[in-house]
């Protein structure tokens, strides 16, 4: 046995993984070798000082209480568990993410719905200047009474979204009475409007989730039909993962998680979703939306956690057609949950 | 089930939890949160992060409990979660996502050495850990696992998701460079 093929058996001798075969061969070729003797004494000192820089005491104390609160506040209920921050780093990215959704969900809702008036005219003011990206009450209004506007506003063109007219602001800034029935669910739904894409639509998307390009997702949007969703007929199209079909609005923490789920970014897409998740949203985009969540949990291979979201899905909405699809679907993403959808 | 909780083996202690024991979650958190915040270090590179990591692992352990076999040892179990969490973490990291800023940080990592490295704080070791620290961080990991957790192969692998064999080829790449990186800065310093 020469040197060189010492050193490729030198690790796993050192190691005691060598076979004895090749381990007596070694200590023979080591008793005449210094060289070769000095680099297992060098792996030997290298393995002896080998460390990980210990935080302190102070750290260790601190430790198991920090976990614990977070156990603690999970542990307050599924619902809890499953829609809010669970960590320091997830409450970190929201301290950004929320604020930054919330000015997003209102300039969109404004920018949205803003043209889908017939005759309305074109905007003097751009969405910038008119729109509520503080907290202006009337701003507010804008964003909570377009949330589930008629089948037939959701048509519009990208070129007509982005207008501003007068009348929009107007029926925004009306009595919420004058809505109607529909006031008080509106209250309830998401400040952005979120709902379901229509087979084409979604297909659209999925084919453009590579791009990181919010802008070109919410250009897709332009060929949204009015409501109801057929996510098995779009997901044959664009490919085996619900994760590009399920599509919110575009308010910016969903349309985040998107993106970051088409690049393999499995933790920031879940963080994301969980913030889409927290704003005040309409019943069916919460519903994909948990499923969304569910995949995304699967990613990481974190299946119980995944499994809790199905169950509050199933909870909430019981014959869930895109919990359906998805449980479908869970196997071959639990089998390869790092496989970017597209790329399979 | 609080006495004797030091004896108690890890999948006893896991069922119990499982169960709503507090006590015993806390203590498998004890016995292995070094070992789980050195994996996760090995992962990440840093403090910070493996503070992150290794927090998330034991969240993400007692919300995996119940579906936990204890036929299975609870050893490669955790160290299967600490080192997909690393990952995760290091992924968030190496994507660009704003990171918790250096005040927020880990409020609990100490910049100040532990004890132990007070009392063994030698030189080399400081010099030994900024080699580590300078790895790729899969080689980082099966040298954290091998030489600092005194694992086998067959453990490294499993906890890595990689071939043993992969495993023999990188310790051996590991340790080439942070010899390498010793000698060269012996040569620098002397």
């Amino acid at each position: 046995m020469d040197c060189r093929e010492t050193q490729t058996l030198l690790t796993a001798f050192h190691d005691g993984e060598l076979p004895d075969a090749d381990r007596a061969r070694v200590e023979d070729h080591l008793r005449g070798c210094p060289e070769c003797g000095a680099r297992l004494a060098g792996m030997a000192r290298l393995d002896a000082a080998a460390n990980v820089p210990d935080p302190g005491p102070g750290y260790w104390d601190r430790f198991n209480a920090r976990v614990l609160e977070r156990v603690e506040r999970e542990a307050e209920g599924p619902k809890a568990a499953v829609l809010r921050p669970k960590h320091g780093w997830m409450r970190q990215q929201l301290r950004y993410l929320v604020p930054a959704a919330a000015v997003a969900a209102m300039v969109m809702a404004v920018v949205r719905y803003g043209g889908l008036h017939p005759g309305a005219p074109a905007p003097a003011v751009p969405p910038a200047v008119r729109g509520p990206a503080g907290p202006d009450p009337a701003g507010q209004r804008v964003a909570k009474a377009e949330r589930e506007p008629p089948a037939t506003e959701k048509r519009e063109s990208s070129a007509s979204a982005r207008r501003v007219p007068e009348e929009s602001l107007r029926v925004a800034e009306a009595p919420a009475a004058a809505r109607g029935e529909r006031t008080s669910r509106d209250r309830a739904a998401a400040p952005a409007g979120i709902d379901a894409l229509s087979p084409a639509a979604e297909s659209q998307v999925a084919e453009k989730k590579e791009s990181a390009s919010g802008t070109r997702i919410a250009e897709d949007r332009s060929a949204e039909a009015p409501a109801a969703v057929s996510l098995g007929k779009s997901r044959s199209k664009a490919g085996p993962s619900p994760l590009a079909s399920v599509s919110p609005r575009p308010a910016l923490p969903c349309e985040l998680a998107r993106t970051q789920a088409a690049q393999g970014r499995w933790r920031e897409a879940e963080t994301a979703q969980r913030a889409c998740l927290a704003q005040d949203r309409s019943a069916p985009a919460r519903e994909k939306g948990l499923v969304f969540l569910a995949e995304l949990l699967d990613r990481q291979e974190r299946f119980a956690e995944a499994d809790a979201v199905i169950r509050e899905v199933d909870r909430q909405f019981p014959q869930s057609r895109p919990l359906d699809l998805y449980r479908q679907q869970r196997p071959m993403v639990q089998k390869q949950p790092m496989t970017v959808p597209g790329t399979r | 089930m609080s006495a004797g909780l030091d004896e108690e083996r890890d999948e006893r202690l896991a069922v119990a939890a499982a169960k709503g024991d507090r006590s015993a979650f806390d203590a498998l958190v004890t016995r292995h949160r070094r070992a789980v915040y050195r994996l996760c270090w090995s992962a990440t590179g840093n403090p910070a992060d493996a503070d992150d990591a290794a927090q998330e692992t034991f969240v993400r352990v007692y919300r995996s409990l119940p579906s936990y076999d204890p036929a299975r040892p609870f050893g490669p179990w955790l160290r299967k979660i600490a080192w997909n969490c690393g990952l995760s973490v290091r992924r968030d990291g190496n994507a660009g996502v704003p990171r918790v800023s250096g005040s927020d940080a880990p409020e609990a990592v100490d910049p100040a050495p532990g004890p132990e490295e007070s009392a063994e704080g030698n030189e080399e070791r400081r010099r030994v850990a900024d080699a580590m620290a300078g790895l790729p961080a899969d080689l980082r990991a099966v040298m954290v696992l091998r030489a600092v957790e005194g694992l086998s192969y067959a453990e490294i692998a499993s906890a890595a998701g990689i071939p043993a064999g992969t495993v023999m080829s990188r310790l051996s790449r590991a340790r080439e460079r942070l010899l390498a990186a010793l000698a060269a800065g012996s040569e620098g310093g002397s």
